[in-house]
């Protein structure tokens, strides 16, 4: 079979002709070029008794479409190679081609579980380019439909992490949650998932009475129901033992992988974007940055459980705060922002959701650069894999819960 | 011909199978009743001269007759008691309650192609799941259901069991090897590595209990714990029970156990390859395992198939032949009688209701009462149907517990696994023979 390839080339998993091979060595997945880098050279070199496995695109848990190539020993992680680009669509260049209002619904499926933050940065950056004064309802309502997004997603990610631990309830019993949360979300902005609900200089509907009716029955039993969901988890022996000292991140490392959020909260920095680089109303709301010091998979869960009493916190203070006013700023149909440059950053589920724009004077926007936390996350995964059994991987990557959408933009 | 063929064209699906089955039946029925006119002393001759080799058979036909009945019904257990767990509805739809779905499913995985891979080891490939299938079932051929109703009662039954028990891990190894798959591998070699661990404290657990009965025949087990339910063996050896519970859910691949198929980290270990029926065998053989786990737990701690308190003993004659003419009207009667007495309450008392949705209430009461009383009889008069209750009861409570632990928690890893069973169950298995050895040889207990 190797007569029929080029010479200096590997036959790969990746190759269509390979489905008409026959010899064991063709389905290694092994890229069907000569290893263009050293790195690559040494990872698709195999030790004694090592083998690869290949996980994804299509596997029960990679969370969407990852590729991880590992190396395994065993059951040990040796290396991995991760492959990226699955779910590649060229957001930032069709942005480039989209009319400023346009290119809201284009980054709103980029983190698909936390979509009203996607169109945040965008938003916040254009309003910083064209000088835009949004009306403090408007502000209101983006932080209260935000936190609300938070807890969505912080839900699903409980029921993913323990779907990954192999605990079939938890994510049924989050979703519950979730689906009320994303029903009364639905109510505000007339979309289940991508809500694309963010204006430029506003919003683009005022509280209504189903959202509001739904929200508050929610929340008179949120918290009992978030503690009863968690309980499960959290007083669970085997829960807490696999998922401690698992992918353990220090400050340090954390801080040259350039993680934020809760991954970065987690080994005991307090770094959050609300308070760190206040932004909309934050400085004006009362809430606490959780921290823990561990570092490790649990940490992380335990963190983002403790955000989402932070994020209740936020919303009461908000629907006691809610100003009357306009939810729209002036603005003209067509926007031609002076030519310049703006950068905005927010905190997300996942940490620093960030974009810079340029403009060039014209309704489209130059260039547009979304700065996506789930990317830098999923890059210490090779850092952190190494050295963990097979069982773990999953683990130790829902616990940094990346979103594929975001990661391949 | 062509009218014959044309008439084969005109009928149905339905009308196709029953012409070929029809005749069938009948010529089968046929020559049944020659035989056992012309050969019937013969072969009851045959029968009797070879009694212990016609019930081994006998017990295997039944127990791969009643094998897939007993899968569906711990599927559909574990479908439902999970869902109501998730907080869903769990099957609704397939039957009353959903209660067909499992059936539904062999079906489907009958229907199903069966795939083999293209490098795969072809004849290693198709022999693991008989391998597995065929030790699930030899391996319920020594448990005793109730008084007379077992396959083999053997002097050496727990010994057999664990024996046979323990060939599993070969049909698994065999699985994972030949399905050119290295999920299917990795599935394999944790199932191997998993059972053979979690087999010495599983059988050191019991041997505490050994000594304590004297024998090692599973039936004479049941019947040193007749009585008071303070006779039991959990009473005696608490620690011998957990520990056993513990192996045991190991020994079935059972969670947090499920190491073997973990679908979060190996998609579906060493059944990842496999479909259609031969994917339905290891499916089937998992729950068979689960029932016999748990039928063994039953009877080695639970009684058996004794009563947990004893029952005062009710003879109960009746003679049938005294009621001679009589008996026809009452057959005939009573179920009339009963439906129209049973419907008029809700027909007087209920203006909505109409006079023929009565008729079906009080049918189907009729029923319920009369099935009710049927079972009480046979009950008091048949020592068997009272402790096949009693078993199947202890039975399927053990096997919601399994099925209870599935919807909990969450899965331990490898080597959690193997730290738990060589740290944790060996040493206390070990502390529990040694306790039991002492108290039987000092204190003579």
């Amino acid at each position: 079979m190797t007569a029929t390839l080029p010479p200096g080339t590997h036959a790969s998993a990746d190759d269509p002709n390979v489905l008409l091979q026959d010899d064991f060595d063709s389905y290694e997945p092994i890229p069907p070029y000569p290893p263009r880098t050293e790195r690559e050279a040494e990872f698709y070199t195999l030790g004694d008794g090592e083998m690869y496995l290949n996980m994804g695109p299509q596997h029960p848990s990679t969370h969407g479409v990852l590729r991880v190539v590992l190396k395994l020993d065993g059951e040990r992680v040796v290396d991995i190679d991760p492959v990226l680009g699955y779910l590649h669509r060229g957001v930032e260049k069709l942005c480039e081609n989209a009319d400023y209002h346009q290119t809201i619904s284009q980054v709103d499926p980029l983190e698909y579980v936390s979509s009203l933050f996607c169109e945040w940065g965008p938003v916040m950056a254009y309003e910083k380019l064209l000088d835009v004064q949004v009306p403090r309802r408007a502000e209101y309502i983006r932080v209260l439909s935000g936190e609300l997004n938070r807890i969505a997603s912080h839900a699903l990610f409980m029921g993913w992490f323990a779907l990954d631990l192999g605990g079939l309830t938890p994510i049924l019993w989050s979703f519950i949650e979730r689906d009320e949360i994303v029903e009364m979300l639905a109510a505000l902005t007339g979309q289940r998932m991508l809500f694309n609900y963010f204006r430029i200089g506003g919003v683009n509907g005022d509280l209504n009475h189903e959202f509001l009716s739904r929200l508050g029955d929610w929340m008179s039993r949120a918290v009992g129901q978030i503690e009863s969901n968690t309980k499960l988890l959290n007083e669970n022996e085997i829960f807490v033992r696999r998922a401690s000292g698992l992918g353990v991140i220090d400050t340090d490392m954390a801080l040259k992988y350039c993680m934020t959020g809760p991954n970065l909260r987690a080994t005991g920095l307090p770094y959050d974007i609300r308070r760190a680089h206040p932004y909309s109303i934050y400085p004006e709301i009362e809430f606490d940055v959780p921290t823990r010091t561990e570092g490790d998979s649990l940490a992380r869960y335990l963190l983002r459980m403790e955000e989402v009493k932070q994020s209740l916190r936020i919303i009461d203070q908000c629907l006691e705060q809610m100003p009357d006013g306009p939810i729209m700023a002036k603005l003209p149909r067509l926007l031609r922002p002076r030519p310049g440059r703006a950068w905005a950053a927010l905190e997300g589920p996942r940490g620093l959701y960030g974009a810079y724009a340029i403009s060039d004077g014209t309704d489209q926007p130059f260039r547009l650069k979304i700065h996506d936390p789930s990317f830098i996350h999923l890059q210490a995964v090779g850092a952190l894999l190494p050295g963990h059994l097979l069982a773990d991987t999953m683990a130790i990557m829902a616990s940094l819960d990346p979103i594929m959408g975001g990661v391949d933009k | 011909m062509s009218a014959v063929s044309r008439t084969w064209d005109q009928l149905t699906l339905p009308g196709k199978f029953l012409a070929i089955v029809v005749p069938l039946l009948a010529l089968l029925t046929i020559g049944l009743v020659l035989v056992v006119a012309l050969f019937g002393g013969a072969i009851w001759d045959i029968v009797l001269a070879n009694l212990p080799a016609v019930r081994f058979v006998v017990a295997v036909t039944a127990l791969l007759l009643l094998s897939p009945p007993i899968a569906f019904v711990i599927i559909y257990m574990e479908m439902k008691i999970i869902a109501l767990m998730n907080l869903r509805i769990g099957p609704d739809r397939v039957g009353p309650w959903g209660t067909l779905l499992s059936t539904v499913h062999g079906l489907k995985v009958l229907m199903k192609e069966d795939f083999t891979p293209n490098q795969a080891d072809a004849v290693v490939f198709t022999w693991a799941p008989v391998v597995v299938f065929a030790t699930a079932i030899l391996s319920a051929l020594v448990l005793p259901f109730a008084p007379g109703l077992f396959g083999q009662d053997l002097n050496l039954g727990l010994l057999y069991f664990f024996a046979v028990g323990g060939l599993t891990v070969v049909g698994l190894l065999m699985g994972g090897w030949s399905s050119f798959n290295k999920y299917s591998l990795i599935g394999g070699l944790r199932s191997a590595a998993q059972i053979v661990s979690y087999e010495i404290p599983l059988t050191l657990s019991v041997v505490g209990l050994i000594i304590l009965a004297g024998t090692l025949s599973l039936n004479q087990i049941v019947q040193q714990q007749a009585g008071w339910f303070l006779n039991w063996f959990v009473v005696r050896q608490p620690l011998g029970f957990l520990i056993f519970l513990i192996a045991a859910t190991a020994e079935a691949n059972r969670t947090p156990f499920d190491l073997t198929e973990a679908d979060s980290e190996i998609v579906a270990g060493f059944s990842t390859e496999y479909s259609g029926m031969r994917f339905g065998f290891f499916y089937f053989a998992e729950y068979i395992g689960v029932f016999i786990i748990s039928g063994l737990t039953t009877v080695l701690y639970l009684g058996g198939w004794n009563a947990p308190f004893e029952l005062p003993h009710i003879a109960l004659t009746i003679d049938v032949g005294s009621f001679s003419g009589w008996l026809l009207a009452i057959v005939a009667i009573v179920p009339v009688l009963g439906t129209l007495i049973l419907a008029l309450p809700f027909f007087l008392f209920r203006s909505k209701t109409r006079w023929w949705v009565a008729l079906i209430i009080g049918f189907v009461l009729f029923n319920v009462l009369a099935g009710g009383l049927v079972g009480l009889w046979a009950y008091i008069s048949f020592d068997w149907v009272a402790g096949l209750f009693w078993f199947l009861g202890k039975t399927f409570a053990l096997v919601f517990v399994f099925v209870w632990a599935r919807g909990t928690l969450p899965r331990v890893r490898v080597d959690q696994l193997m730290s738990f069973a060589w740290k944790w169950l060996l040493p206390a298995a070990l502390l529990n023979l040694f306790a039991t050895a002492f108290a039987v040889v000092v204190a003579g207990v």
